[in-house]
């Protein structure tokens, strides 16, 4: 592998990160908390230091293969995670270690999983700085690098590849840089609007922007112990809903909506999947809610905004949905598996290859019947090859197999089946809300270190969709290389 | 400016690939799930599947945004459709593909009636590049610029074994004459004063042809004095059709060795009756011996498989053929070719891809070839007045290092420039550039927008 394009790339994306640190460099410079300045002003330093020392190595190649870009996403996982840590510690708000990159970690996964109780008591400028990891990991900063940096050529696209969620990535314009930019400013376009409605609903200009970040980023951090709660109004419950759902959806779309192709979004078979599962699934909850004693009203707004904020990966809540019947709560469960659609900011295994995985046992169910039948498996106008098809399956197999073996690993140490169980999902799935002792309420505070990193592994391992992760750390016995 | 291009085989891969490097958008459509996920994992370029053949594809594309369309599908037939409907959806200007000899003497019509804006013909063109290298002196490639006053000459350094192991600054009689790049390993190299030669090094040096000429006469290079008279093909192919007709045309007699037979009555029936046609396996040694190969002049191989055609050529040149001229088209054999000591290999895809680029790029740009598998090209450029590179001293121009201005023509004077030379409008100039810069060269070739500022952003990219 080529280490010295590796480092060099990780470089350059510490300085970009630098650069996300100044948004709340000034935020706590206006509420005049010198610590917070200090602690931003600091860790900026170390990693403008650290991109400094990595422009001396000299590469032999300047291409960027497959294997160097795995590395790149993983790495950078790890490190922007580490210092974006920093100033959790450099202010005392997190004093360990392991819960600062916890928290760290859970922001730019936009799992928005938190180690924080009684978050009001704790200063602006960090938690202006949490929400805002939710949001730069949404869209990933090695798309924002992407962007920003002088072209990696096709190199780029691999490590596009590597952060955009997905099984099959496209580009929107020919340049993956124009492509990277486009989809920034989509991204700040969408921030900005759910910011506005935010303010306009009767938020603080400081609540706004936190909640716009958790919204959008689908991190889920809110400035407020009870998030969402503390707002009696149906409004901002609905604008937030209506921007958790624009961004499961894929961010292509908004481009083609831009362009005005309209067969492109009316083609998108994925798309009709995923309004269909918000919609069914809310309307069966509502019905189980009903059926339960809740007013009508109540029933479908608390199931429409619970579906949204699972299905999104955002994590938001508006109600304690633990305290629900159970076949309310296995819908929820089973959402939290499925996540938001390809090429969104949201989490999960993806709508696409839930899809594909159910037209592929209809096709193996047909199969049955006519076992010389030759049946193209299609995704809207779009067949999709073999390779592809296994690809996904591998990939849902595998995810499986995460959640269960990072249960077993979680109830070592104690912890009961329903806690560890949702916990574990709402970390792979990067939404941070589950069931039990993870509740709507509640926090990550009572895992003991051990946990708590192995949730920090299950987070990058979610947000990087898994291959990523285990191919860059794979053994070269293993026949990666 | 946007390209599309229908058609993702060899050439629309190696086109894609030089128009990505430049400020050019380039989407390129093929209904082939394999040849679209290679370009993906390899170019940055936007890929489509589709039928270039089917209207809604077109559209879909939105072909009417894009300013050239090449065409280069398997068949001519199909390229012609496309062309037909890409025009009539509204697209600028369609560059075909035909190939097929039969419609050469229609093209004007199908320009006419097609919707076909410009035609190239791989086949033609690479005869034509053939047929120079033949009736020249040289048994080395060389390539003419600004009408012949300036060449590029590339041989391996095995031919002028002083050089090896020397620096550059030390090397003598190299006056009026710039060495431009190295090929070492199937790298490109730009050199400067103290790069140390080494022994597999292939050299190209370009200057004015008078200098050339001395120089060549100095170092004895490989130079017949020979006119060639007798010329064998191996294949009967399109090109081998072109190469008898241009050739014939020369007086040279041009033997045809050609396995169909089919193809063989073809060939007697389309060729003048001096061009000799066998009908045999051209690697069939004793059918070579037999027809005389050993006191053929030249001896191209053009068949449809390039491994058979790199290992007769040199068996040629082995059993003392003179001039030996390999056809092949895998860009991987670049990397190769020089060192198999054949004295001319031709990619017809690079031929082919340098027409279309000077199509593409258009205005004041003479003319475009690609060299060294790819990694580099030659642009002959009329300056004019618009342009950021006037009226400055090359040596402030702040040119990266993979660009190299080989040589200025002024009122019919070629001058191989130093830092001090000042390029004035009106000036030829041909520059030598590394794929990877093409972008950058651009810039410096771009109509100037005015204005400090602009000048300030273009050379900040510029030297980046």
């Amino acid at each position: 592998m080529n280490y010295a394009i590796v480092i060099k790339v990780l470089g350059k994306i510490f300085s970009v990160q630098a650069v996300f640190m100044i948004p709340s460099l000034v935020v706590a410079t206006a509420y005049r908390e010198a610590k917070d300045v200090y602690a931003f002003a600091a860790t900026m330093m170390i990693l403008l230091a650290v991109s400094f020392i990595t422009t001396f190595i000299k590469e032999k190649e300047k291409k960027v293969h497959v294997k160097e870009a795995m590395a790149i996403g993983t790495l950078a996982g790890i490190f922007v995670s580490f210092f974006g840590s920093l100033p959790y510690m450099f202010t005392g708000t997190i004093p360990s270690f392991t819960d600062a990159y916890f928290e760290s970690m859970s922001g730019f996964t936009t799992t928005g999983a938190t180690v924080l109780d009684n978050v009001e008591e704790f200063s602006k400028g960090i938690l202006f700085w949490r929400a805002f990891t939710g949001w730069i990991g949404g869209m990933g900063i090695l798309v924002f690098s992407l962007a920003l940096l002088p072209a990696l050529g096709i190199g780029g696209m691999r490590i596009f590849k590597a952060e955009v969620t997905g099984p099959v990535t496209d580009k929107i314009v020919p340049r993956i840089k124009d492509t990277a930019k486009t989809l920034y400013v989509t991204y700040v376009v969408i921030t900005a609007a759910a910011f506005l409605l935010f303010k306009i609903g009767g938020m603080s200009f400081y609540d706004a922007c936190i909640h716009a970040f958790g919204t959008v980023g689908t991190g889920g951090y809110s400035a407020k112990q009870i998030g969402l709660q503390a707002y009696d109004s149906t409004f901002l419950h609905l604008t937030a809903l209506v921007f958790m759902v624009l961004s499961g959806t894929n961010y292509a779309l908004f481009y083609a909506l831009y362009k005005r192709k309209w067969a492109d979004i009316r083609g998108s078979g994925e798309l009709k999947l995923y309004f269909g599962l918000i919609l069914g699934a809310s309307l069966l909850i509502a019905a189980d809610l009903f059926i339960n004693g809740t007013p009508f009203g109540q029933s479908l707004k608390d199931a429409f905004f619970q579906v949204g904020s699972v299905t999104t990966t955002v994590g938001y809540a508006i109600t304690d949905y633990d305290l629900w019947p159970s076949f309310s709560k296995i819908i929820l469960l089973m959402l939290m598996f499925i996540g938001g659609c390809a090429g969104s900011t949201a989490g999960g295994l993806k709508i696409i290859r839930l899809f594909a995985m159910l037209k592929l046992v209809k096709r193996e169910i047909r199969k049955t019947f006519h076992p010389k039948s030759v049946i193209s498996v299609k995704i809207g106008e779009r067949a999709l090859s073999d390779d592809t098809l296994f690809g996904v399956a591998g990939f849902v197999f595998l995810y499986f197999l995460t959640v269960v073996f990072g249960t077993m690993i979680i109830t070592t140490q104690g912890v009961d089946l329903v806690t560890a169980a949702s916990a574990v999902l709402a970390s792979v799935s990067n939404i941070g809300i589950g069931f039990g002792a993870v509740g709507p309420n509640s926090s990550f505070a009572f895992f003991n270190d051990f946990n708590t990193w192995v949730l920090s592994v299950l987070m990058l391992l979610g947000r990087l969709e898994l291959f990523t992760v285990i191919a860059a750390v794979a053994p070269k016995r293993w026949g990666y290389e | 400016m946007k390209v599309a291009i229908i058609g993702g085989g060899k050439l629309g891969y190696k086109l894609a690939e030089s128009l990505s490097g430049r400020s050019i958008d380039c989407l390129v459509v093929d209904n082939d799930e394999d040849v679209i996920e290679k370009l993906n994992e390899h170019l940055d370029v936007l890929t489509y599947k589709a039928n270039g053949l089917e209207v809604e594809s077109l559209k879909n594309i939105d072909i009417a945004s894009f300013d050239f369309v090449v065409v280069c599908t398997g068949s001519d037939e199909i390229n012609a459709i496309i062309c037909t409907l890409a025009k009539s959806l509204g697209c600028k200007a369609t560059i075909a593909r035909i190939r097929n000899p039969e419609y050469r003497k229609q093209l004007d019509s199908f320009k006419k009636h097609l919707g076909m804006d410009y035609i190239v013909n791989p086949d033609l063109a690479t005869a034509n590049e053939i047929v120079r290298f033949i009736s020249k002196r040289y048994n080395f490639y060389s390539g003419d610029y600004a009408e012949g006053e300036v060449q590029l000459i590339d041989f391996p350094i095995l031919m002028v074994k002083d050089f090896i192991g020397k620096r550059i600054m030390d090397l003598e009689h190299l006056e009026g004459l710039l060495i431009a790049a190295i090929m070492r390993k199937g790298n490109t190299i730009i050199p400067d004063g103290n790069t140390l030669l080494e022994e597999d090094d292939v050299l190209y040096i370009i200057g004015k042809s008078e200098s050339i000429d001395r120089f060549v006469g100095y170092y004895k290079l490989n130079v017949t004095d020979k006119i060639v008279k007798n010329v064998m093909i191996l294949g009967g192919g399109n090109l081998s059709y072109y190469l008898a007709v241009k050739l014939s045309a020369l007086n040279m007699s041009v033997k045809i060795i050609e396995q169909d037979e089919l193809r063989c009555k073809y060939l007697a029936e389309k060729l003048d009756k001096n061009v000799m046609i066998i009908n045999g396996d051209g690697t069939d040694i004793t059918l070579l011996e037999d027809e005389d190969m050993a006191s053929t002049d030249a001896f191209i191989s053009a068949t449809n498989l390039d491994e058979q055609n790199l290992l007769m050529a040199v068996l040629a040149k082995q059993e003392g053929v003179s001039k030996i001229i390999a056809k092949f088209s895998r860009p991987g054999y670049d990397r190769l070719v020089d060192r198999l000591g054949i004295d001319f290999a031709i990619n017809p895809v690079n031929i082919t891809a340098g027409h279309i680029l000077k199509i593409i790029r258009g205005g004041k740009i003479v003319s475009v070839s690609v060299l060294l598998g790819g990694h580099a090209e030659v642009t002959e450029v009329a300056v004019d007045e618009h342009m950021p590179i006037i009226g400055k001293k090359l040596a402030d121009l702040g040119l990266p290092k993979g660009i190299i201005i080989g040589a200025v023509v002024r009122n019919k004077e070629v001058l191989v420039p130093n830092g001090q030379t000042v390029i004035y409008p009106g000036n030829k100039i041909i520059v030598f550039c590394l794929t990877s810069e093409l972008n950058k060269l651009d810039l410096f070739l771009k109509p100037d927008r005015g204005g400090k500022l602009f000048e300030l952003r273009n050379r900040n990219k510029g030297s980046r």
